[in-house]
């Protein structure tokens, strides 16, 4: 290692600044839109914004129970958007893992003639914007009775995830060591138990890395729900969208209040995956 | 034979790898495959135990054709130049692998790990993760693996390779003491010629694809068939003059002349060995421009004309050399052999 370089010591009292300084520049929004979830209409519109108010969770409860012209409460219904969101994103993401790291393996092992061709196409799916594949989608989803089923969202999102589960998961067995494999072989395994047992334990950081980006990606997508999900199957981002609007303009409390909740389940699965998410993300930068 | 290839040829696309390899291993035999890298070595190693199919030719395990054979079936283990152990297993649980399907109790799977790992003193390690260990444990781990299903045949790939040159030295007396053990047949592939000589009781080199040479380490080195042969065996590496003038009188090396006749195409080979300093009469006078001290010997170059040749000092001559000075030089004896294609100094 090269001198001047510093190494596994601790921070210096400038690096630390300066990464709490990046850190709270990026945390802003969201510290932001946590604190609007918990104030009143008129402490949400409050110039200068006030950092400082007595808290309510008006908002949280306007996010699940409405309350009718007569005055009777009832749920919202926005359980039901949450566990759309939860099961749509959940199995499309497991769908293109399962799909996807079996694909990057086989790129990676058994490259076809063309290999990089082939590879290239699958990525330049992503190389479109939604907006101008929308309508043909669209068309596709109607005709075959797609259109608001579960089965069509995953379907579709699975297909979205899979260029990037490929890719990305190619680039972690390309940097696995092509010999642990050819050993395993000698020691009596077949293609299937190399690629279960030898293979695939050692991308374990991949698998969370790529799940995390996925999920994301596809826990946030809204212009393919907002076309292709019906009522039925609507997911939160949707919601979301629909509570902007009204008589009374953007009620930005209950956005706020809905956003942080949404916020919610991503934080839980990117803390679970902390440790295995930083080793994929840096997965590669350092040679062994 | 216990291992035979025949005419073995291999392709990776337009990469001619394999050009008709023809090698026997008899059993028991430690046999070194000496050849410089991308010689194909390796490819004759995964071709052997069946990691790769050759396009033409045969491979023959004891007696039998095992062109198609499974990997699993032909009895052979292979000891990988990274090591290759599983990263994401313990030392205990690499031992045990190859033991997965062959359907002993897990009482006997410890009994083998257990007088494996006394074999190659890695008892303490059992528990380790595997980049947890030293290179010499991670060495000890992969011999281990190969060894624990009993194989009649170990083929070696470049062993010693990623391993410092003092743990090199333990690890070659190691692997003298497994085969005189263990008795079982040894194949193993070195880029270095030390390596095959100290090792081997016999020794293939390959070249470009091809087997260039067979014989004990003696044969090699006394009597190469050709000028390349002479080249990858023998340490330092042998002097390759090229002949100046050739008459039935004797031959001219454009700096001495040696009585016998050189036959056409030959190029005059020196060991350095046989190039000692002369204490009565000189054939010829070079100037000292490289020394290489080794303790007690030293590896001198000098230059002689266009020529620069190696030899080996000994004792007081050895520690008084300096770079300048004019050494009066004998050649002690001296071989013509055939100009390999690619002799290349």
């Amino acid at each position: 290692m090269a001198s001047g370089f510093r190494t596994h010591d601790q921070a210096g009292p400038v690096r630390t600044f300066f990464a709490w300084l990046v850190g709270i520049i990026y945390f802003a929004p969201v510290f932001w839109i946590v604190l609007t979830a918990f104030k009143t209409r008129a402490d949400a519109l409050a110039i200068p914004p006030k950092l400082v108010f007595a808290p309510t969770l008006d908002n949280f409860r306007a996010v699940f129970f409405q309350t009718s012209t007569t005055g009777e409460v009832t749920g919202s219904g926005v359980w039901l958007y949450f566990a759309n969101s939860a099961f749509i994103a959940g199995s499309s993401v497991l769908l293109a893992l399962i799909i996807g790291t079996l694909a990057a393996y086989a790129f990676s092992r058994y490259p076809l003639k063309g290999n990089d061709t082939y590879l290239f196409v699958i990525l330049s799916t992503r190389m479109l914007p939604p907006i101008v594949v929308i309508i043909p989608i669209f068309l596709v989803f109607r005709l075959t009775g797609l259109s608001g089923s579960y089965i069509g969202i995953i379907l579709l999102y699975t297909g979205f995830n899979l260029p990037f589960s490929i890719w990305m998961m190619k680039s972690f067995f390309d940097d696995l060591n092509p010999e642990v494999e050819d050993s395993a072989r000698m020691d009596g395994s077949g293609d299937w138990s190399v690629f279960g047992r030898i293979a695939l334990p050692q991308v374990k950081a991949g698998l969370a890395a790529t799940s995390v980006f996925a999920l994301i990606l596809t826990w946030n997508e809204f212009i393919f729900a907002l076309l292709l999900t019906g009522p039925e199957t609507r997911t939160v981002p949707v919601a979301i969208a629909s509570t902007i609007g009204g008589e009374i303009g953007v009620d930005w409390g209950k956005l706020s209040a809905m956003v942080s909740l949404f916020l919610i389940p991503v934080f839980i699965v990117t803390f679970a995956l902390q440790n295995q998410l930083l080793r994929g993300v840096t997965f590669g930068t350092v040679r062994k | 034979m216990t291992l035979s290839l025949s005419n073995i040829h291999k392709r990776y696309g337009g990469l001619h790898a394999l050009k008709g390899v023809h090698l026997d291993v008899p059993e028991g035999a430690f046999y070194a495959l000496l050849g410089p890298s991308s010689a194909g070595k390796t490819t004759a190693l995964r071709v052997i135990c069946g990691l790769e199919t050759p396009d033409e030719g045969a491979v023959t395990l004891f007696g039998q054709r095992a062109n198609d054979a499974p990997i699993q079936g032909r009895g052979l283990a292979m000891i990988f130049q990274s090591f290759a152990l599983y990263p994401h297993l313990n030392v205990r649980e690499n031992l045990a692998y190859p033991l997965r399907r062959s359907g002993l109790s897990s009482g006997e799977i410890d009994k083998k790990i257990g007088r494996v790992a006394e074999t190659l003193n890695i008892q303490h390690r059992l528990g380790n993760r595997t980049d947890q260990l030293s290179g010499g444990e991670q060495q000890r781990v992969a011999i281990g693996r190969a060894l624990i299903r009993e194989p009649q045949v170990l083929l070696l790939d470049e062993p010693l390779t990623n391993l410092d040159a003092k743990l090199r030295d333990a690890m070659r007396v190691e692997f003298k003491r497994l085969h005189r053990e263990l008795g079982i047949t040894m194949l193993y592939a070195t880029p270095d010629q030390l390596e095959a000589t100290t090792m081997a009781d016999q020794i293939a080199v390959i070249d470009d694809g091809r087997i260039i040479a067979t014989g004990t380490p003696q044969d090699l080195y006394h009597a190469p068939p050709d000028a390349r042969v002479a080249q990858l065996v023998g340490s330092p590496p042998v002097n390759l003059v090229p002949i100046q003038d050739r008459s039935t009188a004797g031959t001219w090396l454009g700096f001495a002349q040696l009585a016998i006749p050189a036959p056409e195409g030959t190029v005059c080979a020196i060991r350095p060995h046989d190039l000692t300093v002369a204490t009565g009469e000189a054939d010829f006078e070079g100037a000292v421009v490289l020394t290489e001290a080794l303790g007690d010997v030293s590896v001198v170059t000098v230059q002689v004309g266009d020529a620069q040749l190696r030899t080996v000092l000994y004792g007081a001559d050895a520690a008084r050399v300096r770079i300048g000075d004019q050494l009066p030089l004998k050649i002690n004896h001296a071989m013509y052999l055939p100009a390999a294609q690619c002799a290349q100094v």
